[in-house]
């Protein structure tokens, strides 16, 4: 495979290059791929390669080029300047074809990047961390603050002592199983006595051990230690009058995030929904996209391109798939009066069609408490790939100037024998490529209204 | 041409002379030979080590030498290169360029502790 690779790689290099040393270099590729076993060795040596090829490539071609200044310098014999051409082939087929190939996956790969990099949480969505007062709060985007990569300031002992400290008060003062809490800080203590943190000058890298030792003691993924380069503000910021304002507008720029409702061919409701958003706000707008679909025998919930949002708007989304009241965990929520949908809606009729839910890698947060739930509750069949696995980390509290830590305050219950998303994200029913999902629910959701009409 | 192109000698050409010092080798032990020398630092990629042996053929610093003996039958057969005397010189003359540059680093106490 390697080998193949390669030896289409040395097609970018000057013919006599190739026809010199091709062989060889061919043969030394596999050499390498004998003797360099295991992944790291591997990736190690393609990183290598292609280091290689960028350096090489450049040289190889000006070593063709001295023959064209020689030719350019030379004068007739009677000392005026003369002209030649210089005998060059013309470009072989396959160097054409190979150019041409190789630019059109360049081309193709940059509006995959572009929209790879615009795909933060759509606009306007507050970030994930409310402030400790709040209590109806957006499941954001996973993530947690932007922590920047380049020239962070290095941690001192002080610092680190500071952190584990802070980190351990605040568990011991906000976590729901005190015991568990003052579990967790001897552990911290215990190791930081041993010496454990004393190499560790980076910060991301600190938070990361912290984040998993703490999650080792306690099996509670919903903590969390983080590190951002920007000193963290004084006061998380609140949805100020702005940011609501700024939220409103956006919303309303982009139809709430509704992008699709239509009824799709067989009279399969088709709803694309890339985020969930505030119910004040986007209410009338859900329920608008919920009755143009109310008459389908059938419904697809796309959230391959969903971000999260508010809980509150997965519940009333939930809510048209069910009858009666029906139990919908959210792990941050304990209050049973907001775990249960709102069923029935009056004038639905979606509540007894099959259901199925579009999920990708990039299925986040609030979209996974959807699929979770609905997949949890037998309710609705999950096609695509497994969800991003945003963890939620309950209420923010800062630490220090850089450091941060997210606590779940509250204690839901989860009834299901499966662990919520968090980390590790929500298996499909249907496991097929993300492009390949709405095909496979429309070919599925066709089967089984098909064979309830019989 | 070469003789411009190896002046002043890329790192990657020394690294390849001074692999040639003790057997002939062929491509593969120049690049794991070279790697030895430099702990690992330095592993020379299929395009620059072929580039940088054209580069040492064509100043005649080293020359391609037929080991039949040691030839399997089929496309394995490989070449393998020999340092010339006109590379061996240039060798002593490129590490005495780098030692001068190395004692007026320790004269400016660049290095860390005394002996290096």
């Amino acid at each position: 495979m390697s080998e193949k690779l390669y030896a289409w790689l040395l097609r970018l290099y000057p013919a006599n290059f190739r026809k010199e040393y091709g062989e060889e270099a061919l043969q030394l590729v596999r050499d390498c791929q004998r003797d360099d076993k295991g992944f790291l060795l591997r990736l190690r040596f393609w990183l290598n390669l292609l280091a290689d090829l960028a350096i090489s490539l450049p040289r190889e071609y000006r070593r063709v080029q001295p023959e064209a200044l020689r030719a350019r310098a030379a004068l007739g014999p009677d000392g005026s300047p003369s002209f030649r051409s210089l005998p060059y082939a013309p470009p072989r087929f396959g160097a054409l074809f190979f150019g041409s190939v190789l630019s059109l996956i360049m081309l193709s790969s940059i509006p995959r990047l572009i929209a790879h990099m615009g795909n933060g949480r759509p606009p306007g969505v507050p970030g994930p961390w409310p402030s400790p007062a709040q209590s109806s709060n957006p499941q954001g985007a996973g993530g947690g603050l932007a922590v920047t990569a380049g020239e962070a300031p290095k941690l001192d002992a002080a610092e680190r002592q500071r952190v584990v400290e802070a980190v351990a008060a605040n568990l011991k003062k906000y976590y729901v199983d005190r015991d568990m809490a003052i579990k967790m800080a001897v552990a911290l203590a215990a190791r930081q006595k041993a010496g454990e943190y004393d190499t560790l000058t980076e910060g991301p890298a600190f938070a990361e051990l912290l984040t998993k030792q703490i999650r080792e003691v306690s099996h509670d993924l919903h903590l969390e230690v983080i590190y951002s380069q920007r000193p963290l503000p004084d006061r998380p910021a609140g949805p100020s009058a702005e940011r609501l304002a700024f939220y409103r507008r956006a919303m309303q720029e982009s139809n709430c995030t509704f992008e699709k409702a239509e009824i799709l061919p067989h009279r399969i409701g088709y709803l694309k929904l890339n985020s969930f958003p505030e119910p004040s706000v986007c209410g009338p707008t859900a329920k608008a996209a919920m009755a143009r679909l109310n008459g389908a025998e059938a419904i697809i919930f796309d959230l391959r391109d969903n971000r999260g949002g508010y809980p509150d708007m997965v519940m009333l989304l939930a809510a048209y798939l069910f009858d009666h009241p029906e139990f919908f965990y959210n792990p941050r929520e304990n209050t049973s009066e907001r775990l249960w949908t709102r069923s029935p809606v009056p004038g639905n009729r979606l509540a007894d069609k099959p259901a199925y839910v579009l999920t990708s890698a990039r299925t986040f947060s609030g979209a996974e408490h959807f699929s979770y739930g609905l997949k949890m509750l037998k309710r609705a069949t999950l096609v695509g790939e497994k969800t991003g696995g945003a963890t939620d980390v309950g209420v923010f509290h800062r630490l220090d100037d850089h450091f941060g830590m997210g606590i779940r305050e509250t204690r839901a219950i989860n009834p299901y024998r499966e662990p919520d998303w968090a980390v590790v994200g929500v298996e499909p029913n249907v496991k097929v490529k993300a492009a390949d999902a709405l095909t496979t629910a429309e070919a599925l959701a066709f089967r089984v209204t098909s064979s309830l009409e019989k | 041409m070469p003789k411009r192109k190896l002046d002043p000698m890329p790192s990657a050409a020394f690294e390849i002379l001074l692999a040639l010092t003790g057997d002939d080798l062929h491509g593969y032990a120049i690049m794991r030979q070279v790697a030895a020398q430099t702990n690992g630092r330095v592993r020379l990629g299929p395009g620059t080590l072929y580039g940088s042996i054209q580069t040492l053929l064509e100043g005649k610093l080293i020359e391609e030498v037929d080991r039949r003996e040691d030839a399997r039958p089929g496309p394995e057969r490989r070449r393998y290169y020999r340092l010339t005397a006109a590379g061996s010189e240039r060798l002593r003359f490129e590490a005495e360029r780098l030692a001068d540059l190395l004692r007026v680093a320790r004269a400016k106490k660049v290095l860390r502790g005394e002996y290096v």
